[in-house]
């Protein structure tokens, strides 16, 4: 069997299970200092000073930074999706001035010791701070007295895309439904918090630093501009990375002061982000509300859509603050055909942390808008949901489809594969949609109240523009592969592996995959936006294919053959049909080793390839998520029966993985469903920022989870491979807001925002009664 | 601050330390014995990322000071690990995929070698009971449980 498309048990874990896992807080250097950052209390102040002399002044301070023992000019963190239009309110390194969220950087304190000493230190450090009047909620950020977070205006960009003629075609619809939909302030929270740790290097002149990043060469780039040091001298490793979620996608303030400061230290310097932290300063997403207004006709087909979406970006741009309030509405439509949209999408910032992608980035408020305005205009036509979304939908022979709008960084948006009404169905099916409404029926007759919903997506995947692979055979015939896309738990090293194995013919555990360091990686991009196996793993299969072509031509020579006669399978290159004539991928590794002339036409003493894969565009991954839930009505409690996803991620390498990165997707989407809100006080002060008061789903939280795939191949790269790692945390907000709704329509309930905690639900159905 | 002589048992070596009252038996654990297995997620008893067995005991520890550890019996997951041959609980993981960054594996993996030892044969509702203190963000626990199930037959402990 091929190990392509083989759910094979990972490479990696055996290590993990021994304990021998090598995450940031587990390493150790000599001579290590430790770090702690103070950081702002208050939503919104003015710095007036720091007073830092009663730290300073014991023994086993190393030292205490502020922005005044940095240099001058400093620019701040680069926002790299920024339009022409978007004002530059970018975040300083260290806060000098003012400071407009709680928990921004203000001051550095190094110290012998540990991190107790660390924090005991920084509690001496006396900043003295003006409060000023602060803001938290995007609509407070709009109303014409508000405090102002930077200068003139809350608004940092709006930006508007429209395809045909929206005002017209609604004006002539129908009907229509207006309304405002709301996805709460949520966040990637893995269980590893970030932590760097930076090594002046005196042989480089210049810097190690192992950060919990998913990006490492970005985090190289950004420290060879701030540190004014030439590549050779920056060296970044991401060790094993404890969960990122897009968290872990950005070059951070910590990682750029900590890289400034190791040259003044000398010494290695540790911080590690405590879970407080983590809430305060890494970034968070989603918050975002739709006002809508759809026009459709009475056989519920949608005729035009105006969206005006409003997202809280917080206090500061970050790395890719666009993409957020872009997708929102530039992915409103999904699987849909919708003839005329209006999309607005304005962009406010408040005094709260910054918001930056993480799974599912806008995705996630398109999909719960669009589906929730589905089954609203089901309900009032009285078609049944999943023939109205039927009738909406594209069909399998639109493919490659021009949306017409751009996305972010990404072109034009063109879906490029797939089936949706054969997802629909198959999902429909496998939820037993009909013999649930039977089962809900009958228990409504018994006063309890079930309820089913769809959350169909289309998702952006595999964003560009490059990735790395390379792949070298070892005299011994052993592989070692070396990518940029580097892992946070996906599993890296085993689908590439499988990869390398398939097109090499050799072993699965001959193949060693290294990742996550810019000195053994030349070039590479990251992981994020599902992009790893379409972008990454394409790369690699491009390297192994340049290294088979080498290794024929090689054994033509050795076994006196034409290459197009020879193949590559068992760690051999052999003649086809006669397998006993053959040489092993050792010998014809060796038949290149250096010490003696090439063979004929063969210029490199060595058997190793790089590819740097260029997608041509992105490819677009869809699914159909249908949720059943219970809810009790004199609660407002909804308990989840049964999530059935019907996953179209293109062709698989290991569906076990693909299977997990759906499984945890859906539990992500069911925090945003039921559970998961950050929450500020007026005053811009968090409310809940630790894990007993902001709730991650448990086990006991997750209904029985069917996961099936279809497996449309992506045209877009040789092997068909669409991006896995985020639909399930797309589809499952919507399917479970829809199935909650679907619950208590009976009663008049409407459900407009997540999470759908008790109160909400309790206060929908009161507001109905 | 004065130190205090602490004599622990872990992994089934005596350690013999003085420690700093408030030195949490976690950052014992990983910082003076580098056993670094035991990880630290959220330092407020709520994610059992750090979960020890204490006497054959689930335990917190990073709610434990490392006195109040003293005289006792500490297993890290580095303590069910002989050589390189896995336990059957890790084998499980492994053969499931019941674990991707692996970060919450550890507490995952005691938390269920403590179920396994008081209930060899538990059902599903007693697998997600006795999991229900453990946050993974990875997974969305269905293989955990599915992991749980293969520990229970590679122990032998099935019907």
């Amino acid at each position: 069997m091929s190990l392509f498309g083989a759910s094979i048990r990972r490479k990696e874990d055996p290590r993990l299970l021994r304990g021998d896992g090598r995450y940031l807080s587990d390493i150790k250097l000599h001579g290590m200092v430790h770090a702690v950052f103070v950081r702002s209390p208050h939503a919104h102040a003015h710095v007036r000073g720091i007073d830092s002399s009663a730290a300073v002044a014991d023994p086993r301070v190393v030292c205490v930074l502020t922005a005044d023992d940095f240099p001058p000019g400093l620019p701040p963190l680069p926002c790299i999706d920024a339009e022409e239009t978007t004002k530059p309110f970018n975040q300083p390194i260290l806060a000098s001035d003012k400071v407009r969220f709680v928990g921004e950087p203000v001051a550095l304190v190094i110290v012998e010791g540990d991190r107790y000493i660390a924090e005991d230190i920084a509690g001496l450090v006396d900043v003295d701070y003006e409060p000023l009047p602060a803001v938290s909620t995007a609509e407070a950020a709009l109303a014409p007295d508000a405090p102002l977070v930077h200068f003139e205006s809350n608004v940092v960009d709006v930006l508007e895309y429209s395809v045909g003629d929206a005002s017209s075609a609604l004006a002539a619809a129908p009907h229509t439904l207006s309304e405002r939909f709301i996805t709460q302030r949520y966040a990637g929270t893995p269980l590893e918090t970030r932590g760097v740790i930076v090594e002046w290097d005196e042989a480089r002149h210049g810097i190690t630093m192992w950060s919990s990043t998913q990006v490492p060469h970005s985090l190289k780039a950004t420290l060879v501009g701030y540190l004014g040091l030439p590549e050779n001298a920056v060296r970044v490793i991401a060790p094993d990375v404890g969960g990122a979620f897009g968290v872990k996608l950005q070059p951070y303030p910590e990682e750029v002061i900590l890289g400034l400061a190791a040259e003044r230290v000398g010494r290695p310097i540790k911080w590690v982000e405590d879970r407080y932290e983590h809430f305060l300063a890494s970034t968070h997403g989603r918050e975002q509300y739709h006002d809508v207004e759809v026009g459709y006709d009475d056989d519920g087909r949608i005729l035009a859509i105006h969206d005006h979406a409003v997202t809280n970006t917080g206090a500061y741009l970050q790395r890719l603050t666009l993409v957020e309030p872009f997708i929102g509405v530039s992915m409103l439509s999904g699987p849909y055909v919708i003839e005329h949209q209006q999309l607005v999408s304005t962009v406010v910032m408040t005094n709260t942390t910054p918001l930056n992608p993480f799974r599912g980035v806008g995705h996630v408020q398109a999909a719960f808008t669009m589906e929730r305005i589905i089954d609203l205009i089901a309900a009032a036509v009285g078609i049944d949901p999943g023939e109205v979304r039927k009738r909406n939908m594209f069909s399998a022979d639109v493919f490659p489809l021009h949306r017409g709008i751009g996305n972010v960084l990404a072109g034009e948006i063109i879906y490029d594969s797939g089936d949706y009404q054969e997802c629909l169905s198959r999902a429909l099916a496998t939820a037993e949609w009909d013999e649930f409404r039977r089962e809900q029926e009958s228990a409504r007759a018994d006063g309890r109240y079930l309820g089913i919903g769809i959350g169909f997506f289309v998702e952006e995947t595999g964003l560009g523009p490059y990735e790395s692979g390379r792949v070298r055979v070892e005299p011994s015939g052993q592989v070692i592969v070396f990518t940029g896309a580097c892992s946070s738990g996906q599993g890296h090293d085993t689908v590439l592996a499988q990869i390398t194995a398939d097109e090499l013919g050799v072993g699965f555990d001959d193949v060693v995959v290294v990742h996550g360091d810019t000195d053994l990686v030349a070039s590479g991009v990251g992981t994020y936006a599902s992009r790893s196996a379409p972008i990454g793993g394409t790369a690699v299969r491009n390297a192994a294919g340049s290294i088979k072509e080498q290794a024929i031509q090689i054994a033509a020579e050795m076994l006196e053959a034409s290459p197009q006669d020879l193949e590559l399978a068992d760690g051999e290159v052999r003649v086809k049909g006669s397998p006993a004539s053959s040489v092993s991928l050792a010998q014809v590794a060796g038949r290149v080793a250096p010490g003696q002339p090439l063979p004929l036409g063969v210029d490199s003493y060595t058997l190793d390839a790089t590819d740097i894969y260029h997608p041509p565009t992105n490819t677009f991954s869809y699914g159909c998520h249908v949720a059943t839930v219970e809810v009790d009505i004199d609660t407002g409690v909804v308990t989840l029966l049964r999530h059935v996803v019907v996953n179209d991620s293109g062709t698989l390498i290991n569906p076990l993985l693909v299977d997990g990165q759906v499984q945890g997707g859906v539990a992500l989407g069911i925090g945003g469903a039921l559970l998961e809100e950050i929450a500020y006080g007026d005053d811009g002060q968090p409310l809940n920022a630790n894990f007993m008061d902001y709730l991650v789903p448990a086990i006991g939280n997750m209904p029985e989870m069917v996961v099936e795939h279809m497996t449309v191949p992506t045209p877009l790269n040789a092997d068909g491979m669409k991006g896995a790692g985020e639909g399930g945390a797309v589809g499952a907000p919507a399917a479970i807001a829809n199935a909650v709704a679907d619950a208590i329509l009976p009663l008049g309930a409407k459900i407009t925002e997540t999470p759908l905690g008790p109160e909400t639900v309790y206060r929908a159905l009161q507001d109905a009664s | 601050m004065s130190d205090h002589a602490v004599t622990i048992n872990v992994n089934g070596v005596e350690r013999s330390n003085l420690v700093p009252a408030r030195l949490t038996l976690a950052d014992f654990l990983r910082e003076r014995l580098d056993l670094t297995a035991t990880h630290l997620a959220c330092e407020h008893g709520v994610c059992g990322a750090c979960t020890v067995l204490i006497d054959g005991e689930t335990a917190r520890a990073c709610l434990l000071l490392t006195v109040q550890a003293d005289g006792r019996e500490v297993t890290t997951l580095e303590g069910l690990t002989e050589g390189d041959e896995l336990g059957p609980i890790e084998q499980a993981f492994w053969a499931k995929h019941g674990m991707q960054c692996g970060f919450c594996t550890p507490g995952f993996v005691l938390t269920i070698a403590e179920l396994l030892d008081d209930n060899p044969n538990p059902s599903r509702e007693e697998i997600i009971e006795g999991l229900g203190g453990n946050l993974c963000r990875c997974t969305g626990y269905v293989k955990i449980v599915e992991a749980v199930e293969e520990a229970v037959t590679l122990r032998g402990g099935g019907a």
